[in-house]
């Protein structure tokens, strides 16, 4: 069993998370309050939620950059039909974000799955065409709280046994898809895919019809983001959302899922976002500016993927040994 | 019922300009294991790749256990009961043993993939090949013959009727093979079909109780094994007479070109002394991971050693790039051409001058004239079947490769070329055109130093023999007295 838990590849990031969090505690006594941890789960809901669909994707060694403009332009869609309407339901609202999000998906997904073009290139080309979309309708048009219904900024700011709801809602999501990935012949294949793509087709498993579901699934995550994003704030322009597409892949990669494919899951990849978003504040509680931090979540992205390699040299290194013992 | 359980007739299918089936025909019958010979480029893969159900064809008719089987859908062929080992197994190296034997009709309870089944069905299927391996453990690392075995096991777990390995041995040390034949007969005995591809033709005939073969896309015959010999199917497989495996052409052996005093390199190989003259071809035989490959990449750069001399003509070599090995007249044609060889799709005329490209500059510039020029004389005096030399090799079949990876090592007019395993899975009319050619470098006053599991190669081949084991040199045995059974006892040491 302990040796079992000592394989788990989201603990060395769970550990370094504890250790950092106490550290700051120590160095920082304000950070002792709970209103410092409450503040990163805020920060680092969203990510951490967008995350959740992108794990999907980099199993299966895809990235979708797209994210950051669906999730705002349905923040502003949503905003500015509350602003012309005098408010919007929430089922309007989900409505507009999965089907905004589904959208984006469903063309990232059949040009990658069906048209075999590269993710990374197809979903920078999203970004900037939803992006650019979305500029030409916000342009100088700022949606703000008053003309949102005010369930959004409970939403926003409200909490479950002091644990922020937009966490709760993001935990929630990584917590089911870490169990779908693992309990289902549907998740199973992501893996498979992921790992040996030849291989994968060879076995009968639908390649191209499992890619593009991810990327609706993800397009649709992204629609729901919009939701948090404007619950968060209230408030909505043409720049919401903008730049955080690599935090999201940052986070996963962080958090153990490997950018070449069949590993990793989304409760590893929202530990990710929670140490980004850690150590943003523990620098921050430290009195170190702002442009350092960025510095610092680079370094350790290169570190999360060096600690990667070294592990896989060393367990190839190990087996090569095995196969050289003479029969 | 017939105790036919597969009939193929009159199978045709065509890839763009390339028949590559033209009238095929194959019977298998329950409990039977069948031998499929012929040639790269023969047809075999066109015909297994439709039993996997990759591609369907475009004429004739396929039965599987009396009813017509179904095209064109690889995860409908595995339901009708097919199953394939290929000579490179391709397992999820992410996934446990267990996932890798279930991917894709994982046991389920309640809704949910049952992951204890799973890994207690796969340790019962493991347990019954007899099978040492923990089905919880990732694939990663796994040896090929390990890996062909969970592959094999995959098959039991869908209850195959017909199983179809390709090229099996062709990576396997000789204590793997023995394991591997085993379980066919295994197999067979389960009244199961197996289909068996191989180019080795005495694990053919040790194994199979009859054999087809196919030449230019076309089933040229079918017999029992006990009524067939060497010598015939050799004729049925290349149309014509092989009058000699192994053409050695008799060279004057002259001055040391190659010298190696005392070589060792931690957990690799141990205190390696030998020496290789102009004009002779010394052979390094050994079972698989006995260190041979090892010390021909260390004499070329490409690893480190701890102690010993490496001296090529009176020149040291320490710490040497493999760059400057080749300054220095080494040649290594490697043993995996796909992975270490070959750009796979680049040109046949680049893949050739790539060694030579100093040579072709003027000025800055590369003139692509000289580059197709060269490529052109090599593919001619290596009897090159190739359609244009811009095409990609990828394109070539596996023995005109190996001719591309080596005439590109011989452009550089090698004083020491080294040739690791140069004949694996290659047909054997290629492959005696490749002993011609080397018989030849030798001849023309090249030392040649050849790593080879191919026992009669070798015998056939060599002017010495060296015998490693477990990263020692324990033998040198001279042309005259070599001997398959004393290479091989020399090889296992004593408990063989």
């Amino acid at each position: 069993m302990m040796t079992k838990l000592l394989r788990v590849r989201e603990l060395p990031i769970l550990v370094a998370l504890l250790i950092l969090l106490l550290l700051t505690g120590i160095l920082n006594p304000a950070f002792r309050t709970g209103d410092g941890l409450t503040a990163i789960l805020i920060e680092s809901a969203l990510i951490g939620f967008l995350a959740v669909g992108q794990t999907n994707l980099i199993i299966m060694r895809h990235i979708d950059l797209s994210v950051s403009s669906t999730a705002g332009l349905v923040s502003f869609l949503v905003g500015s039909y509350s602003m012309n309407h005098g408010g919007v339901t929430g089922g309007v609202a989900l409505l507009i974000a999965i089907g905004v999000g589904a959208t984006v998906g469903i063309v990232n997904g059949a040009l990658v799955a069906y048209l075999g073009l590269p993710s990374l290139v197809v979903t920078i080309a999203t970004l900037y065409i939803v992006r650019g979309i979305f500029n030409y309708l916000a342009a100088g048009i700022t949606v703000t709280a008053d003309q949102l219904p005010p369930y959004f900024s409970w939403i926003g700011s409200g909490e479950v046994l002091g644990v922020p709801d937009l966490f709760v809602f993001a935990a929630a999501a990584a917590a089911i898809m870490t169990l779908v990935l693992r309990y289902t012949r549907w998740g199973r294949d992501l893996y498979a895919i992921g790992s040996n793509p030849p291989a994968a087709r060879r076995v009968g498993i639908p390649v191209a019809h499992r890619e593009f579901g991810a990327f609706v699934l993800n397009g649709s995550i992204a629609g729901v983001a919009g939701l948090m994003l404007l619950s968060r704030f209230s408030f909505a322009d043409a720049t919401a959302g903008l730049g955080i597409e690599l935090y999201v892949v940052a986070a996963c990669v962080i958090g153990g899922v490997a950018i070449a494919g069949g590993v990793g899951t989304p409760a590893g990849a929202l530990i990710g976002a929670v140490l980004l978003q850690t150590i943003a504040f523990a620098l921050g509680a430290l009195g170190v500016s702002q442009f350092w931090q960025q510095a610092v979540a680079g370094a350790l992205l290169v570190a999360a993927i060096a600690f990667d390699r070294i592990v896989a040299m060393r367990s190839t290194h190990r087996a090569m040994r095995l196969v050289e013992v003479p029969v | 019922m017939s105790t036919h359980l597969l009939v193929i007739e009159g199978a045709y299918k065509r890839f763009g300009g390339v028949q590559a089936l033209n009238g095929a025909a194959l019977t298998v019958d329950r409990g039977e294991i069948v031998g499929l010979l012929g040639e790269n480029g023969a047809g075999k893969s066109t015909l297994v790749k439709t039993l996997a159900g990759l591609h369907a064809l475009d004429e004739g008719t396929v039965d599987l256990d009396g009813q017509p089987f179904h095209q064109g859908n690889p995860r409908s062929a595995r339901d009708q009961g097919i199953a394939i080992i290929y000579q490179e197994p391709s397992l999820f190296p992410d996934l446990t043993l267990a996932e890798n034997v279930y991917v894709g009709q994982q046991p389920k309870s309640g809704g949910r993939v049952d992951w204890s089944t799973m890994v207690t069905r796969t340790a019962e299927l493991f347990a019954g090949l007899g099978i040492d391996l923990d089905p919880r453990r990732q694939a990663r690392g796994l040896s090929i013959a390990d890996q062909q075995m969970v592959e094999i096991v995959k098959a039991l777990s869908v209850e195959a009727k017909l199983i179809i390995m390709d090229e099996p041995s062709a990576a396997l040390s000789a204590a793997e093979v023995e394991r591997l034949l085993a379980v066919a007969r295994q197999l067979r005995d389960q009244g199961r079909g197996v289909i068996y591809i191989s180019h080795r033709l005495d694990e053919v005939f040790e194994l199979c109780d009859s054999v087809t073969i196919m030449r230019d896309g076309a089933t040229v015959a079918s017999a029992h094994v006990a009524d067939v010999d060497n010598a015939q199917i050799v004729r049925w497989m290349v149309g014509r007479e092989i009058t000699d495996m192994f053409p050695k052409v008799a060279a004057e052996i002259g001055e040391v070109v190659l010298d190696v005093k005392g070589l060792s390199s931690r957990g690799e190989f141990h205190d390696i002394t030998f020496t290789v003259r102009r004009g002779e071809i010394v052979a390094l035989a050994g079972l698989v991971g006995s260190g041979r490959s090892e010390v021909v990449r260390t004499i070329f750069g490409i690893d480190g050693f701890d102690t010993g001399t490496i001296t090529l003509e009176g020149r040291s070599l320490a710490r040497h790039t493999p760059a400057q090995a080749m300054a220095a007249g080494i040649a290594l044609v490697p043993e995996d051409r796909r992975l270490q060889g070959l750009f796979m799709p680049s040109s046949i005329a680049h893949n050739t001058a790539i060694t030579v490209l100093g040579r072709l500059r003027r000025g800055l510039l590369l003139r692509t004239s000289s580059e197709r020029k060269v490529a052109t004389d090599w593919a001619g005096r290596l009897q090159l079947k190739y359609a244009s030399i811009d095409d990609p090799v990828e394109r070539l079949s596996g023995g005109n490769q190996q001719k591309v990876v080596l005439s590109k090592w011989l452009a550089t007019d090698p004083t020491l070329l080294i040739v690791d395993e140069p004949t694996r899975g290659i047909d054997v009319g290629t492959k005696a055109e490749v002993h011609r050619l080397l018989s030849e470098q030798a001849a023309r006053g090249t030392a040649v130093l050849m790593v080879s599991s191919d026992l009669p190669e070798v015998l056939g081949m060599a002017d010495r023999v060296l015998v490693m084991r477990e990263g020692r040199l324990v033998e040198e045995i001279p042309r005259a007295e070599a001997t398959q059974e004393r290479v091989m006892t020399a090889a296992a040491g004593a408990a063989a």
